[in-house]
């Protein structure tokens, strides 16, 4: 299993579409010390630099980090076969289900790697406004960018640490729908649009009941945001997940390559 | 343990396999056994099933109905065992990382090979050992993207052989080479032939695998139509006679001779054997018949299958 995890993560960090997401994620950030109309827009006056992660995480949340994930995660499976690569893989003596296993792993570890240069380039960003004790808050704790009073660095990491933890949760259902479609359509473009066009057709459902909402996965997007008990929303994104983890995996067991 | 004098199992039994894709019916019904040591040749017009055959014995492929035996295992339901003593090329050229060295592809499929139950780690002089015999060496540290299209191919070869397998099943493995890497596969799937390993390939080129395949099969409209035993065939012998009438006559009283025909200025007889060759000459000879040349009578597996594609 190390075997195959090994080189499913050399296979990402040699992907040209993780080149890009790792780049323009760690360099967007650095757009916020240079634009002025950026507390205009979100309404709130940046005092910290530990405010900047919230800001990154934000705005690119909602859809520039989703179409990073599918598209990189639908390659996973649609580059493979459209180089040729899985057959002579899959001929090796080994378990298919160990092989979109990890996949599985490497795709849901995907996440936490582009919030995590995120994070980097916007506290790179925040240097100028420095890190220290601030009034407000970081955008990713209780009373978001106002806060509840003075927040000592420590607490602002605690907050950024958390936010961004739960950033990547939110975003794992979204790696594992992609895999999904991967598998079932063996072509990055298809498979890539397939989840886009699920998480627009998802947000679209706003028109029907308030209970169906409540498990629709993109009612739970913001979870990173949220305080207080989330376990619900917690345990519905491991649900999601879990769910579209397995049937990647059941697709797979006997899909012809 | 194997009971002593137990009929070997075969390296590859395809039992009543058929495969469809929505309607249209790809294989129909094939049944085909490889033993060890025999290289099968799979051939057929364009869009016969040949790939199809190939990937469903592989294991890549799942079939409607049947089922497909590699070493006694059943390659769709324990596939990680019935994998563990095969090599295989299915595509041509053969595909690889491009991004990495051919030394580096190699060992991901070592360490791949590896993961089979009982595996054994294969050593890098293993590698080495195998990009020398494909005569790689000189490309082992370069990136397979710059590789030609007759490297990469010799590179799957290596790939393929690198675990020495006992099954190896190769899709058009001489595709894109030169007449001297067609020279190099050749010898390679003999010697790996000579050491037990059963080899099926699958290819258009009958005339050149007509020199060292044991077996072909004749697939077309996804039925195997024919089985062609060449080991049998390449046992006929031509006398080029004043009498091949008479040479037929004579050499039909002999007890080595099996079937005996004429095609003038030929009397044409399977001996058997080479070493049968100067008795026949003998008695031709004893019975006046004038012998002016003796020598194989060469199957021509082209002009065969080409009746029999056509009758199918």
């Amino acid at each position: 299993m190390l075997t195959l995890l090994s080189l499913e993560l050399r296979k990402l960090f040699g992907a040209r579409s993780v080149h890009l997401a790792l780049l323009v994620t760690f360099l967007m950030p650095l757009l916020w010390a240079f634009a002025p109309r950026l507390s205009a827009l979100i309404q709130v006056n940046l005092v910290s630099g530990w405010q900047l992660p919230a800001v990154s995480i934000g705005v690119t949340i909602g859809y520039l980090l989703p179409l990073f994930i599918a598209v990189t995660v639908a390659e996973m499976i649609g580059a493979e076969v459209a180089q040729g690569t899985l057959a002579p893989l899959l001929l090796r003596p080994v378990d298919r289900t160990k092989v979109i296993a990890s996949k599985l792993i490497t795709a849901l570890t995907y996440p936490f790697l582009l919030i995590l240069t995120t994070v980097l380039g916007s506290l790179l960003a925040g240097i100028p406004l420095g890190f220290g004790t601030f009034t407000g808050g970081t955008g990713l704790g209780p009373g978001l960018f106002v806060g509840v009073g003075q927040l000592s660095s420590d607490a602002a990491f605690a907050e950024v640490l958390r936010g961004s933890l739960l950033s990547g949760v939110v975003l794992m259902p979204i790696a594992a729908l992609s895999l999904l479609f991967g598998v079932l359509y063996l072509n990055t473009a298809a498979a890539a649009l397939a989840t886009f066009a699920a998480l627009i057709v998802m947000r679209l459902l706003v028109v029907l009941p308030e209970t169906i909402q409540r498990i629709l996965l993109t009612s739970h997007l913001g979870l990173y945001v949220q305080q207080g008990d989330i376990t619900q929303s917690l345990v519905l994104l491991l649900i999601y997940t879990a769910g579209f983890g397995l049937m990647s995996i059941f697709a797979f067991d006997r899909r012809d390559v | 343990m194997t009971k002593q004098g137990a009929p070997a199992i075969p390296a590859i039994e395809v039992r009543g396999l058929y495969k469809k894709y929505g309607q249209n019916s790809v294989l129909e019904d094939v049944y085909l056994t490889v033993k060890p040591g025999e290289v099968y040749a799979l051939t057929g017009p364009n869009g016969a099933g040949k790939t199809t055959l190939i990937r469903t014995m592989t294991g890549l492929a799942f079939p409607t109905d049947g089922e497909v035996r590699l070493l006694g295992r059943d390659v769709h339901t324990d596939g990680q065992r019935a994998r563990a003593y095969l090599g295989a090329v299915v595509e041509a050229p053969a595909k690889f990382y491009p991004q990495f060295t051919g030394t580096q592809n190699l060992q991901v499929h070592a360490n791949l090979s590896a993961m089979a139950p009982g595996g054994r780690k294969i050593s890098r002089d293993r590698i080495r050992e195998v990009l020398a015999l494909l005569e790689l060496t000189r490309m082992a540290d370069r990136r397979v993207q710059e590789y030609s299209l007759g490297q990469r191919q010799r590179l799957g070869v290596a790939s393929a052989m690198l675990a020495e397998p006992r099954v190896l099943i190769l899709d058009e493995p001489t595709n894109g080479l030169d007449p001297l890497g067609i020279g190099l596969i050749h010898r390679i799937v003999t010697s790996l032939a000579t050491g037990g390993c059963a080899v099926v390939l699958s290819t258009h080129h009958l005339r050149e695998i007509a020199t060292y395949a044991h077996t072909v099969g004749i697939l077309t409209g996804g039925r195997l139509v024919d089985t062609v035993d060449l080991r049998a065939r390449q046992a006929a012998y031509r006398f080029r006679v004043d009498d091949p009438l008479g040479a037929a006559a004579v050499l039909e009283r002999l007890p080595f001779v099996r079937r005996v025909s004429t095609r003038t200025p030929y009397a044409i007889a399977h001996l058997g054997g080479e070493s049968r060759v100067p008795d026949a000459l003998s008695h031709l000879s004893a019975e006046g018949i004038r012998v002016f040349e003796a020598s194989p009578d060469h199957f021509d597996l082209y002009e065969y299958y080409r009746e029999r594609v056509e009758q199918a």
